[in-house]
């Protein structure tokens, strides 16, 4: 049996590799080793869904021992939970490295610089071992901080650096969480399967282990008042480097929240849990109404992105705090769903950005107007996106959405206060779509030409995939509610 | 359960045929509704037959799979938006025949009317929210159709977020009756009663107020005049706007005494005041809009009186009375390239036989029998007289009648006065076809509305009083409106009725402004907050540079100094080794002493 899951952290890394070793290092043939390296993982990933997940325990485990001494291991792992973000991963990657065919300023370093975020971000993903989940959890800023500083827009050097030291200031709490756990686990160990089935900590020590992680994960994810790195980062990288970091690496501040704050202290969580429910329904109210205000298009999604996760911080708090085992499913179904359309969703209105920026070098709404005779296919699939953004039934988020606030209301009702921001995304979505789309088109935008057939690439399967999973959200619920329902804590 | 299949799917896929075709768009969507329109017609004649229920059941999230329910009450729906939707479809076939983008309206327009038949057909919540949802964004499509024109986007987007802000009542009420009743089938939550069925029965009637444009949010319907009239005709008179009027009718087991006053009340005052923004408009559209708006009151005014089924049976006759009303004022407004009625003048007298349709139509609406308007007119009257809340709901009844019949024969004389010039007329092809059905059916349908009760099993309120009192609001209106200048009906209230009965400006200044300031609030502090990260960071960067200087000026200077101390110590022991022979010997000397002194002393102390 091929240890998939090795293979799809480290082919990227292989590439990165080869690429390096290349003599002629022309855009073509770069370009040419990164669709072909992120089309194979890509592949080898479908294959790992195809071998399938187990109800109540990891499945496709890989482990080698690695620093016996500490109990450390390489292990890697799947279930419901990281499976559907690997697969997203490693689709996102794809699509970026068809979009960036475009690069032709020292591809090869952007290159492997985006196969090596690749590695960090599956890796993350897949990990069952706490040191090597924190290895890849950190190296991953290195990548970004590389792609924002060399490839990013006007202000990039101060976006870069405030991004990159807001995080790893932000992450150093979780490796005292990391290093508590293991002093409290008894054989000491890393592995997180043990954490998980056994917490390590309780009382006092699972309250700070908590805090901590929480803080950790709030910078990541992010959540008010934490989340001002992330408005600066997406403005300033370039759209790869925004899709990226919207639909990939906010997950793992999410992911982190229900693998480690929620699964390996859940006593501390649910007393926790009204605390973190506040900030998630503040953070959605905050987000929505911050966005309203914007009149650049990329900070206006970046700010809709802390909406979106405020809703899956709800969705985890509220899964904490009911006594009622099929809420709690159904909440934890909602926030992982919502995690998976929001890459979709996000990614593809990033792209749509960039690639309205690449034509007009403004991504101001107010130099625009009447696009959409002048480039259809543009402007209606940013109408599809946005309408999937702001939560319309048929389209990704809504069945997310739902989930989310149906357990809510069960559970919390003064938590439903959060759905007013639903009419605030409408509001500024529609604004955005009527000042850039409607209306009539300016002298200078008449010969803006429409999206090619690379660009087309990039953005039909986005689409397709909103639409699927609006419609028959069931294929990727499945896998989700398999390890969603046999939880137990 | 194929034959719900078919009805969805004949719409749908043909939608999908035009967007990719984008060829004979117009025969294509006829094609398709017609077929959905047979199937329709179908389920209706076999529910009349006492054929049991027929389902369809979809997966959807988990435990909570999607349904579609063909019950005698849904397929009268259901063979209502399949019939209006043909014939409006084939007027607009002619009425788009010069627009470039034809495929666009029809596959948006035939994608409205698949979820429209999944709305009527819901048999569980989530898919009852989902096609809600879905035709609130068809409509925003199609009022913003013409999108380069001026205002075009700012109705659109004015329709969305109306409908989308009052659709929170259903969304918050849909999570009430799941939890309550630990299911998401329609017909289970209608078993709720107490204080929870109160609560989501208020909050139903939020959403229905958003959407069949009651008070306070008529205003979006208005605006959504901008779009074509075929949309006009379809969406905002017969069939989105309905969606309101059939979920309350569709709940009305479930909602409360007290619920069902307040629907009534809102209903009723509807009624009034839109009646009269419609007396007071200059647009014929939008007056139509206005009437709209009105005959909504008045079925939420006969569901408050406890029946539904006059409701139902009002739904039914205004859905082919009204789009027959548009679809002749769209032939106007080809005419004369406007809808405001000052241009519109005599715009009838060129055309008699759309006219005597429009004046058919008119009529019925106004409530004369043996049009079919009469028969559910009076059923209401009937309704209003029997409810608890009679005192109420009977003035505000009989003077929407008045008001209808006053504002319809208004528009009636509008369009036959005026110079008779003999305008050229072109040949008004499918359209005339489509109004000539719709306003047969609004004649005769009243003679269905007995099969309709039978089929319903439920008993229908009839008072010769009612018939009466009706019959007296009907011609009394009408000949306020056809004798009586609107200056003189409405007096002091008409500057204000022209409005919209706006108060404090609005929901421009009463919502809009406070949203935005909220916006511009939060978007201040979270500069703040940025810059506080930065002052951070730029208080990091003092402190490295304090300790920079700690260290030159502190320890370096310190060991800098203690080596110079060092060296000048030395500079002066230095001067021990002179050179001079008798300070050699002195020194040696002196020397030798205190060490002979020492080791002579230190046994005694040691």
């Amino acid at each position: 049996m091929l240890p998939l899951l090795s293979i799809a952290v480290f082919l990227p890394l292989l590439g990165a590799l080869v690429l390096m070793v290349l003599p002629r290092k022309t855009s073509g043939l770069v370009h040419g080793v990164s669709i072909t390296t992120t089309g194979l993982t890509f592949l080898v990933t479908l294959i790992i869904w195809n071998r399938g997940i187990e109800p109540g325990t990891f499945a496709q485990i890989e482990e080698i021992s690695w620093i016996p001494a500490i109990g450390a291991a390489y292990r890697l792992g799947i279930d419901g939970l990281s499976l559907p973000l690997i697969l997203l991963t490693s689709l996102l990657f794809f699509l970026s490295s068809i979009y960036s065919a475009r690069v032709s300023e020292r591809p090869a370093v952007y290159v492997v610089l985006m196969l090596m975020l690749e590695t960090a971000s599956i890796g993350t993903f897949a990990a069952l071992d706490a040191l090597l989940f924190y290895v890849f959890f950190e190296v991953s800023l290195v990548s970004m901080y590389f792609m924002i500083v060399g490839w990013g827009y006007e202000d990039r050097q101060r976006a870069a650096l405030m991004f990159f030291l807001y995080t790893l200031l932000g992450s150093l709490p979780l490796l005292l969480a990391i290093l508590g756990m293991f002093l409290g686990s008894d054989p000491y160990t890393f592995d997180m399967r043990t954490w998980i089935d056994t917490p390590p900590l309780s009382g006092l020590a699972a309250m700070l282990a908590l805090i901590a992680m929480v803080f950790t994960f709030a910078v990541k994810t992010p959540v008010f008042p934490v989340h001002t790195w992330l408005p600066a980062a997406h403005v300033q990288a370039p759209t790869v480097g925004s899709v990226i970091l919207a639909g990939v690496m906010l997950k793992f501040g999410t992911y982190g929240l229900v693998r480690f704050a929620l699964q390996m202290t859940p006593d501390a969580f649910r007393d926790a849990g009204y605390v973190i429910l506040a900030f998630g329904v503040f953070s959605a109210l905050y987000g929505a109404f911050v966005a309203l205000a914007q009149t650049d298009l990329k900070k206006l999604i970046a700010y809709t992105s802390v909406n979106h996760m405020g809703y899956v911080v709800m969705g985890v708090a509220v899964a904490a705090l009911t006594l009622d085992p099929k809420i709690r499913t159904v909440a934890l179904d909602g926030a992982t769903l919502q995690m998976i359309s929001h890459g979709l969703v996000t990614g593809a209105l990033f792209f749509l950005v960039g690639m309205l920026q690449d034509r007009a070098h403004t991504r101001d709404m107010g130099e625009f107007g009447g696009l959409l005779k002048v480039v259809p296919i543009l402007g209606w699939a940013f109408v599809i996106s946005a309408f999937a953004s702001l939560g319309l039934p048929g389209l990704a988020h809504f069945p997310a959405e739902f989930q989310i606030f149906l357990a809510t209301l069960s559970t919390s009702p003064w938590a439903i206060a959060a759905i007013l921001a639903i009419v605030v995304t409408a509001g500024l979505y529609l604004r955005a779509i009527s000042r850039v789309f409607m209306g009539e088109a300016g002298e200078k935008w008449l010969s803006m030409p429409d999206l090619d057939r690379r660009e087309l690439l990039v953005i039909g399967p986005l689409l397709i995939l909103i639409v699927v999973v609006g419609v028959a959200p069931s294929w990727v619920l499945d896998m989700i509610h398999t390890t969603m329902a046999a939880l137990k804590f | 359960m194929s034959s719900i299949s078919i009805l969805l799917l004949a719409p749908f896929l043909t939608a999908a045929l035009i967007f990719i075709l984008r060829r004979m768009s117009g025969f294509l969507a006829v094609f398709g509704v017609a077929i959905s329109l047979v199937v329709a017609l179908d389920l209706l004649a076999a529910s009349f037959d006492g054929a049991p229920f027929v389902q369809l059941i979809l997966p959807g999230l988990p435990d909570m799979p999607l349904r579609l329910l063909v019950t005698p009450l849904t397929s009268i729906f259901s063979a209502l938006v399949a019939l209006v939707a043909t014939f409006v479809v084939l007027y607009a076939i002619s009425y788009m025949r010069n627009d470039p983008e034809k495929p666009r309206f029809f596959g948006t327009l035939l994608l409205f009317v698949t979820a429209m038949q999944a709305l009527v057909l819901a048999g569980d919540w989530i898919t009852l929210l989902a096609a809600w949802e879905l035709i609130g964004f068809s409509s925003y499509l199609l009022i913003g159709f013409w999108h380069d024109r001026p205002g075009v986007a700012g109705a659109a987007t004015r329709a969305f977020l109306y409908t989308r802000t009052a659709d929170l009542g259903l969304y918050i009420g849909i999570f009430i009756l799941i939890g309550a009743a630990r299911s998401s089938d329609i017909s289970e939550t209608l078993a709720i009663t107490g204080p929870t069925a109160t609560l989501a029965g208020i909050l139903l009637l939020i959403a229905a107020i958003g959407k069949s444009a009651q008070m306070p949010l008529y205003d979006w319907l208005q605006r959504a005049m901008a779009g074509p009239t075929p949309v006009s005709a379809l969406l905002h008179s017969a069939t989105l706007v309905a969606a309101g009027a059939i979920l309350l009718i569709r709940s009305a087991p479930m909602l409360s005494p007290e619920t069902l006053f307040v629907i009534g009340i809102i209903g009723g005052v509807t009624a009034v005041l839109t009646g009269m923004m419609a007396l007071a408009e200059k647009d014929l559209k939008r007056m139509l809009a206005a009437s709209t708006s009105s005959q909504y009151g008045l079925m939420l005014l006969a569901i408050g009186a406890g029946a539904p089924v006059a409701a139902l049976l009002h739904l039914v006759a205004h859905a082919v009375i009204k789009s027959s009303l548009f679809l002749g004022a769209g032939v106007f407004q080809h005419d004369r390239d406007s809808t405001e009625l000052a241009n519109l003048e005599g715009a009838g007298r060129v055309r008699p036989l759309i006219y005597a349709g429009f004046a058919i139509s008119a009529l019925a609406l106004a409530g004369l029998p043996p049009l079919s308007g009469f028969f559910s007119k009076d059923a209401i009257i009937a309704a209003s007289l029997e409810a608890s809340g009679a005192l109420w709901l009977v003035p505000l009844a009989l003077a929407a009648t008045v008001l209808t019949g006053a504002y319809m024969a208004r528009a009636l004389r509008l369009l036959w006065a005026g110079a008779s010039e003999r305008l050229p007329t072109v040949s008004v092809g499918w359209m005339g076809a489509g109004i000539t059905v719709l306003v047969i059916l609004a004649g005769v349908l009243g003679g269905f509305f007995p099969a309709m009760e039978e089929l319903l099993d439920v008993p229908l309120p009839v008072s010769p009083l009612a018939m009466g009192l009706g019959l007296a609001a009907a011609f009394s209106g009408l000949i306020l409106g056809w004798r009586v200048p609107v200056a003189t009906l409405l007096g002091p209230v008409r500057s204000w009725a022209q409005d919209g009965f706006a108060i404090a400006g609005g929901f421009d200044i009463l919502v809009l402004r406070p949203v935005m300031a909220i916006s511009a609030v939060c978007e201040r502090f979270d500069r703040v907050l940025y810059e506080c990260i930065l002052g951070i960071g730029k208080f990091n960067l003092r402190l490295g540079r304090g300790s920079r200087k700690s260290d030159e000026q502190g320890i370096d200077a310190a060991i800098f100094g203690f080596v110079q101390s060092t060296i000048d110590a030395g500079g002066r022991v230095r001067r021990l080794q002179s050179g001079f022979i008798h300070r050699e010997l002195a020194v040696t000397t002196i020397g030798i002493a205190v060490i002979i002194v020492i080791l002579i002393a230190a046994p005694l102390y040691f």
